[in-house]
């Protein structure tokens, strides 16, 4: 190490001189054309992604559509968990709400699969409305209990429901109900690639949607929240209306994932698909991913599906719990921040993008290029 | 009247047994402010290993011995190695290190001890006739067990948060623990022996509670339904009070009691549902649970 440095410190400081300072990341300005480059070379990859899995076989296609969906799912989380701070063990519940209302309408009301998303993101909408009243009062900890019944709670109302849910037998859907569109042109035979394609469009429309959300105002407000309920509130922020709007939107999404899940899986058990450990299991997503961050839920997608396939193929058996495990442990210590945090910090460390200073403003707050559009979408109202 | 006492009895057998795990939860939370989610499957490790002695020979209650022992170390040694590294970064990452725990104590005990169910002993050995008749209702000899056990525990405990200079030092911890370490107290060395006492206390709640909840067995999914119970004990009562854990734990055994054998309209099978429906409700009145103390905040 102090070789290292003894190394380092005679040549750069004579190199750049006084003019650099010191050697820090390199800076790139927001919307500069090499930042737009950056943005372009990661679409592109993101593309070049998408279209491989694509031409996938069967087997992986579907794992990676399962992570596509998990990942949906995950977005939905990350929303309120992640950027208000309400906790929730339960958004199992949403998955299976949404799994379930695609199942019933397909199987006993002859709807063609695709028409029951829009039904199954309203109805998670408002129960996520409802769940979210409690929150209004109820915080922390003990707010998780509330998501935690409501976790529990759903399986139970499934068997309940018997007659229109299939109960504890589980529901099936005939794969002939599922099929694909005429306008796609995705025969019966291609159902798995249709899938593949639905959920990726999907992904992409709900992690645009939320974006937009999170970037602007209300998501300054979202931050605020979670942050401190009263300097928030004393901000002017309207805390009940923050808390309802983004528990019903993150039941919406994660609906919309348990929409496609049942698509994907075919027979549902709420038993088996949607107990509160699958809503561990998200949890457990999303803070590997990383929490706040637009990439965490994608990252925690797969690792919540790639994960337990790998460790099983390693330890067989009851050795791949204790192997996601350590794994887990791991990624806490090395990321506490998750996945996608570890990777923004370590990007950080050598290249940083900043906004540009609008040219003849004397004095730019720090906070200038996150209020500068707020500003603008103040004006429009 | 005897149909009454008789689910009432039912109510406070189950009931004792949550507010056991409800106290463990408890003391882990007064020290460090979380859940542990792994705590009911420690239990379920010792309970195997308890399990495994007296297959070899081992008196049963013997086996508590080393169970006990085993608990209180390896909770405690989680707390230092595994949970206090990462607790001053970030809430999230002490909660997935207790589900993490919680995954790989499950699958180790698999790993170890296979995937069927164990016959585990009972600590008292019941017969037909071994019961108190009162009013008519039966009351069996391990209910009173039971009940007796948890008064054993919530004495022992009292008498150490209130006697000792060990309690003094975790009362201190649990109410401000940056004046508590200005004081002298060790604070790291008090988060370790609350977890060490919580495990040891979960390796005998789990003792008990195997052969007497259903399925009767030692098997691997049974704790997790436990740590519900226990869980939603807890936050009833309210996270950091002791009292409340035990006051969570009998309400809760003994509302769902009253509730599968009154309330057949509302259907035995969503009887949780309905338990948690109560919950929420009580927390909407008071938010922090029925004894829990009130978080001040400074803006």
């Amino acid at each position: 190490m102090s070789t290292l440095i003894d190394k380092n410190t005679a040549a750069p400081s004579q190199d750049s001189g006084p003019s650099e300072g010191r050697r820090g990341p390199r800076i790139i300005l927001r919307g500069s054309s090499t930042h737009r480059a950056i943005i372009a070379a990661g679409l592109a990859v993101a593309a070049i992604v998408v279209f491989w899995g694509g031409t996938l076989q069967p087997f992986e296609q579907g794992q990676l559509t399962r992570a596509a969906i998990f990942a949906i799912a995950i977005l939905g989380l990350n929303f309120t968990t992640g950027y208000v701070g309400l906790l929730s063990v339960g958004h199992s519940a949403f998955l299976g709400l949404g799994a379930y209302t695609t199942g019933v309408l397909v199987v006993n009301y002859n709807q063609t699969a695709l028409s029951t998303i829009p039904v199954a993101m309203a109805i998670c909408f408002v129960v996520g409305l409802l769940v979210g009243i409690p929150a209004l009062r109820i915080r922390g900890l003990y707010l998780a209990i509330v998501t935690l019944a409501l976790g529990v709670a759903f399986p139970e109302i499934v068997a309940r429901l018997g007659g229109l849910t299939g109960g504890a037998e589980g529901l099936t859907i005939r794969r002939t109900l599922l099929r694909p569109p005429e306008w796609s042109g995705f025969t019966l035979g291609e159902k798995d690639q249709w899938l593949y394609w639905l959920t990726i469009v999907c992904l992409v429309l709900a992690f645009v949607v939320l974006r937009n959300i999170i970037k602007g105002r209300y998501g300054m407000a979202m931050n605020a929240v979670r942050q401190n309920e009263i300097a928030a509130a004393a901000s002017g922020v309207n805390i009940a209306a923050v808390k309802l709007f983004s528990f019903a939107v993150s039941g919406a999404i994660t609906g919309l994932a348990g929409s496609l899940f049942a698509m994907y899986i075919g027979s549902l058990f709420a038993e088996g698909s949607f107990t509160v450990l699958a809503g561990i299991t998200l949890l457990i997503g999303l803070v590997v991913g990383g929490e706040r961050t637009m990439a965490g839920p994608i990252i925690g997608g797969l690792v919540v599906v790639f994960l337990p396939y790998y460790t099983s193929d390693i330890g067989g058996g009851q050795a791949s719990a204790v192997l996601f495990a350590i794994v887990l442990i791991a990624v806490v210590f090395v990321a506490p921040d998750g996945i996608a945090g570890g990777i923004r910090r370590l990007v950080r460390r050598f290249v940083r993008v900043e906004a540009q200073r609008p040219a003849g403003a004397g004095q730019v707050l720090p906070s200038a290029p996150d209020a500068a559009p707020v500003a603008r979408r103040g004006s429009e109202d | 009247m005897d149909i009454f006492l008789t689910r009432l009895f039912a109510g406070m057998t189950a009931g004792s047994i949550y507010a056991m795990i409800a106290l463990t939860l408890v003391i882990v939370f007064r020290s460090s402010a979380t859940i542990n989610f792994a705590q009911g499957e420690f239990a379920l490790f010792t309970t195997y290993i308890s399990w495994w002695l007296s297959e070899r020979g081992w008196n049963i209650w013997v086996t508590l011995i080393p169970a006990v022992i085993i608990g209180f170390v390896l909770c405690a040694a989680a707390e230092r190695f595994l949970v206090r590294p990462v607790r001053r970064r970030d809430e999230a990452a002490v909660l997935i290190v207790g589900l993490a725990l919680f995954t790989g104590l499950n699958g180790l005990s698999g790993t170890i001890w296979g995937s069927d169910d164990k016959v585990y002993p009972r600590l008292v050995p019941v017969s037909i006739d071994s019961f108190l008749d009162i009013a008519g209702a039966r009351l069996f000899y391990d209910s009173l067990f039971v009940m007796g056990a948890l008064v054993v525990i919530v004495g022992g405990l009292s008498l150490l948060m209130s006697r000792t200079n060990l309690g003094l030092q975790m009362r201190a911890v649990a109410t401000n623990q940056e004046s508590a370490g200005l004081c002298g107290i060790k604070v790291g060395r008090v988060f370790m022996i609350s977890w060490g006492l919580a495990g040891a206390i979960g390796a005998v709640a789990a003792a008990i509670l195997v052969p007497i909840l259903p399925p009767g067995q030692l098997g691997l999914p049974g704790m997790f339904h436990m740590l519900i119970f226990g869980t939603v004990a807890a936050i009833l009562g309210g996270l950091d009070s002791i009292k409340g854990a035990v006051v969570g734990g009998l309400s809760l055994g003994v509302g769902l009691a009253m509730i599968n054998g009154y309330g057949s309209a509302l259907g035995g099978s969503i009887s949780l549902t309905v338990a948690l429906v109560v919950v929420v409700a009580v927390l909407g009145l008071r938010p922090s649970g029925l004894f829990g103390s009130k978080r001040l905040e400074r803006v």
